[in-house]
């Protein structure tokens, strides 16, 4: 993973998790439960960011960060706003045929391509859906802010 | 209705683009005429590939072809046209090197061997290769313009297992080469950057090299079947008249004008009667584009 890229990442998580501060201290929300998943969920996708950069550049994290988990939303939820962890094995799975979602893995994260435009029949430029595509993301839309926009469904193990 | 006719309701952009190349020949005629312009010696090469190019040219209209080769250019060669035969043919295409004059290519370059599995012709009784007139005639040219998928980026020659081992003018020539990809290139397409080139030069071209005249939008972003598409209703098999994404529509990556241009004399489009688009307009086609048709696709998500 490229620096530059990964300093974008970094970048949109922050202004992200800024928009959820600046919501909570403003009292601009309709649901505080809602703001804070979204938080949440944007710390997970930090410490995945930082965990995948050290380890597809073979660098060593003094002390990796110990990751908030909320009781509370445990109790709710077991699974933090739905996230679900994936083996590529499993990603395999949600090829987008027969009943089955579109997954795509980039740096770490799965996001959903079911209905997305660009993944007519869950394909993309001969790219298929069920795998982890983190370095043809990276030779076509480096730098590019798009995965923003689409459904975060989980996390790469 | 309240006094107003259907043409009253069409789209004045719509209407506008789908007379974009009509208008720029238009003022070629007016320029020409009144001698404000001369006309340029146009050479049309060839190499590996089906011809469809040509084909697709002798099909314009308004302007059509006749149009081209008598009143815009002097149409110096084309490996399908020509009069001439034999070595008098390939003299008078090489013939063109020292004036100016504006090359359009069909078809990939082949790269095997040398580049002899695509011979166009003899001269001084020895093969001329695609390759070789590629080079030769494309660092003379004031203007080369890459016709087709073939010529672009390699296209349906370069398709897997690309066996001649085929790729696009621009990985030959190390100049500006004009790309109107497409399978294939629909005539106003070429007719319009050519008639932009006479009359103004080189047009503004995207990053890819592209007019954007043509090539600025996709055909999602026009689609007369746009609305079915957000709101989930999908095609489920050819013939309904819907949405086409779930059936792998390429319509959404595809940078092209066909939804207000349409084909065979502005009439119709492969959307139009129920076939998903297959992205021919798109670099990396035919490899990057398949499947063309899919029916197992997971609805809804």
């Amino acid at each position: 993973m490229q620096l530059n890229l990964f300093l974008d990442f970094i970048n949109n998580s922050i202004k992200e998790i800024n928009t959820d501060i600046e919501k909570l201290y403003s009292n601009k929300y309709n649901n505080m439960r809602k703001v804070l998943d979204h938080l949440n969920n944007e710390v997970l996708m930090l410490d995945n960011y930082i965990n995948y950069f050290s380890n597809s550049n073979q660098l060593r994290i003094s002390e990796p960060p110990e990751l908030y988990i909320s009781t509370i939303a445990q109790q709710v939820q077991p699974v933090i706003n739905g996230m679900k962890t994936f083996t590529l094995e499993e990603l395999a799975k949600y090829d987008g045929k027969d009943g089955n979602p579109a997954y795509v893995a980039v740096n770490g994260v799965v996001y959903d391509v079911t209905n997305n435009a660009a993944w007519a029949a869950a394909t993309h430029f001969g790219l298929s859906a069920g795998k982890d595509l983190t370095n043809q993301f990276a030779s076509c839309h480096a730098g590019a802010n798009i995965l923003n926009m689409l459904p975060k469904v989980g996390t790469l193990v | 209705m309240i006094g107003l006719s259907w043409e009253d309701l069409r789209c004045p952009y719509q209407e506008n683009r789908s007379k974009t190349t009509a208008s720029l020949v238009d003022r070629i005629k007016n320029d020409i005429t009144n001698r404000r312009l001369q006309k340029k010696n146009l050479v049309w090469l060839e190499l590996n590939g089906c011809s469809g190019n040509i084909i697709s040219l002798l099909n314009g209209q308004n302007p059509d072809f006749q149009y081209l080769i008598t009143q815009m250019t002097n149409f110096i060669y084309s490996n399908s046209l020509i009069t001439a035969e034999g070595s008098n043919a390939i003299d008078q295409l090489f013939n063109v090197i020292g004036s100016d004059f504006i090359l359009a290519i069909e078809g990939a370059v082949s790269l095997k061997d040398n580049g002899k599995y695509n011979i166009i012709g003899k001269k001084n009784g020895k093969a001329v290769t695609g390759l070789e007139a590629v080079n030769k005639l494309g660092e003379k040219a004031s203007y080369v313009i890459a016709v087709g998928a073939c010529a672009s980026h390699g296209g349906v020659s370069a398709a897997r297992p690309n066996p001649t081992e085929c790729v696009g003018v621009q990985n030959i020539l190390k100049r500006k080469v004009i790309k109107l990809p497409g399978c294939p290139c629909h005539p106003d397409w070429f007719m319009g950057t050519l008639a932009y080139i006479l009359l103004y030069g080189e047009p503004p071209l995207d990053n890819r090299d592209r007019p954007l005249m043509f090539y600025s939008k996709t055909i999602h972003d026009r689609c007369p079947r746009r609305s079915y598409f957000d709101r989930g209703i999908f095609a489920s098999k050819l013939g309904e008249e819907t949405c086409m994404f779930k059936m792998g529509c390429r319509g959404p990556v595809t940078l092209i004008d066909c939804p207000v241009r349409q084909w065979n004399g502005h009439v119709n489009w492969p959307i139009g009667d129920d076939s998903p688009c297959i992205g021919c307009a798109q670099f990396g086609f035919p490899d990057a584009m398949e499947p063309f048709i899919s029916y197992n696709i997971t609805r809804g998500g």
